[in-house]
């Protein structure tokens, strides 16, 4: 065994490393041409074995500081109050502009999973966190995520014990979004990995301050969650749309705890994520 | 590298990612930080050459693009292999470099690394010069910084011929 180690040592040092540079440059380029399902195949199975035991581990020096079950709870309890009081917001604005009753179908009356983050990509842009709450606990692939903040983004992958989160710093995430004064739908996303970017109509007037929410369009988040608040505005390629940067109301360096929405995606979505 | 050594440098790398993972964030200055996975990867290829370059080069990056963004994966991986290959021909046993040097060689390696990053996730060219200006050039003095200190320490007493 340790001859064998041995050669493959002495084969890649060869010739001032170029052997072992040319092979693992190819294997790196193998990965990055391979398709999306042995991608996703191939960072399950390294997180679930190696990098969540470890990180978990880390975080567990961190739990000592934190406090114990019963704050949980009432952060559980204080999320929850500050989100109904967003939904009544929103509510009253609504009922202000229709001058009328309505039966709302989108009320929040999901359980929420309180979950901790345990850990999170160690590159250089944040994009997805690790939580300690898993299938075990109810969490499901879809889930919306927020914080006392505002919205975190949604689970990607719920294992027994854990589970991914994607962050709306993440490239592939985009999402529909509706300005609080004027209602007009935009769609938000994050180009680079780093910076949320708006992509609202002109004529909606959206101006610096102003604070966008979720639509609800998606089918994934329910309407309300409150997302950032407008940083500064541009002109879009079309003139027809404004690009504004946003400033997420959930600061996604310094989370220790989320909340798990326990909804599934809406049925006309979740036949397309079956797809 | 001998047994002892390879064993070394994996408790060395251990060490790197939890410090990435829980001392980076807490020394972080407007969400920039040092990056300890880059000063690893070119403290061992300026120590022991290509060949380990790109080994820990191709296990750092591989570690970083778990977490990427899933159309991204590959790109961490690519970055630090070229940057442990290219370093490692600055390798110890032929030539010892000096502290200057070897902080100018990590700042590049640093702008090389995100450079081919960038080229490989394919984003637009405004999107790039944006984070070359508000990420990489202040994380790259930051990683400088802290990595002097490093191979300050790393180097202890040790005399050293000059380039």
């Amino acid at each position: 065994m340790l001859r064998a180690f041995r050669f493959i040592i002495d084969l890649f040092t060869q010739r001032h490393g170029i052997v072992a540079f040319v092979f693992f440059l190819l294997l790196g380029f193998t990965m990055r041409q391979s398709p999306e399902a042995v991608k996703k195949n191939i960072v399950a199975s390294i997180l679930d074995t190696v990098f969540y035991p470890a990180q978990m581990l880390l975080s567990s020096v961190d739990a000592y500081r934190s406090v114990a079950a019963e704050n949980e709870q009432l952060k559980e309890e204080n999320a929850r109050l500050r989100q109904e009081t967003y939904y009544a917001s929103e509510g009253l604005q609504e009922l202000a502009r229709l001058h009328t009753l309505v039966r709302f179908d989108d009320k929040w009356d999901f359980p929420i999973v309180t979950a901790r983050v345990v850990g999170h990509n160690p590159g250089r842009f944040l994009t997805t966190l690790v939580i300690n709450r898993g299938t075990h606990h109810g969490v499901k692939e879809n889930m919306p995520v927020f914080s006392m903040n505002g919205l975190v983004g949604k689970i990607t992958k719920a294992a027994y014990s854990h589970s991914r989160v994607q962050l709306l710093t993440d490239p592939n995430l985009k999402l529909s979004v509706i300005e609080r004064k004027s209602r007009v739908v935009g769609f938000l996303e994050s180009v680079d990995g780093r910076l949320l970017t708006a992509m609202i109509p002109s004529h909606a007037g959206v101006k610096v301050g102003d604070t966008l929410i979720t639509s609800g369009l998606g089918g994934i988040f329910p309407k309300g969650i409150p997302v950032g608040t407008v940083k500064s505005v541009r002109l879009a390629d079309l003139d027809v749309m404004r690009l504004m940067d946003v400033d997420p109301f959930q600061e996604f360096y310094t989370l220790e705890e989320v909340f798990v929405m326990e909804k599934d995606p809406e049925w006309i979505i979740q036949e397309l994520l079956d797809e | 590298m001998n047994n002892l050594r390879w064993l070394k440098v994996f408790f060395a790398y251990l060490l790197c990612f939890a410090l990435q993972l829980t001392v980076a964030k807490w020394l972080q200055i407007f969400e920039v930080g040092p990056d300890f996975v880059i000063i690893l990867t070119v403290t061992i290829a300026i120590k022991f050459g290509p060949a380990a370059g790109c080994f820990w080069g191709f296990l750092a990056g591989f570690s970083q693009d778990v977490y990427a963004p899933i159309e991204w994966f590959g790109a961490h991986t690519i970055a630090m292999t070229v940057l442990g290959f290219l370093v490692g021909q600055l390798e110890e046993r032929f030539l010892t470099l000096n502290l200057p040097t070897k902080v100018v060689v990590l700042a590049i390696g640093f702008f090389l690394c995100d450079m081919i990053y960038f080229l490989l996730t394919g984003l637009q060219k405004d999107v790039v010069t944006n984070l070359f200006f508000s990420k990489t050039i202040p994380e790259c003095i930051y990683t400088v910084i802290v990595g002097a200190v490093v191979f300050y320490l790393s180097s202890g007493k040790k005399k050293s011929r000059h380039v």
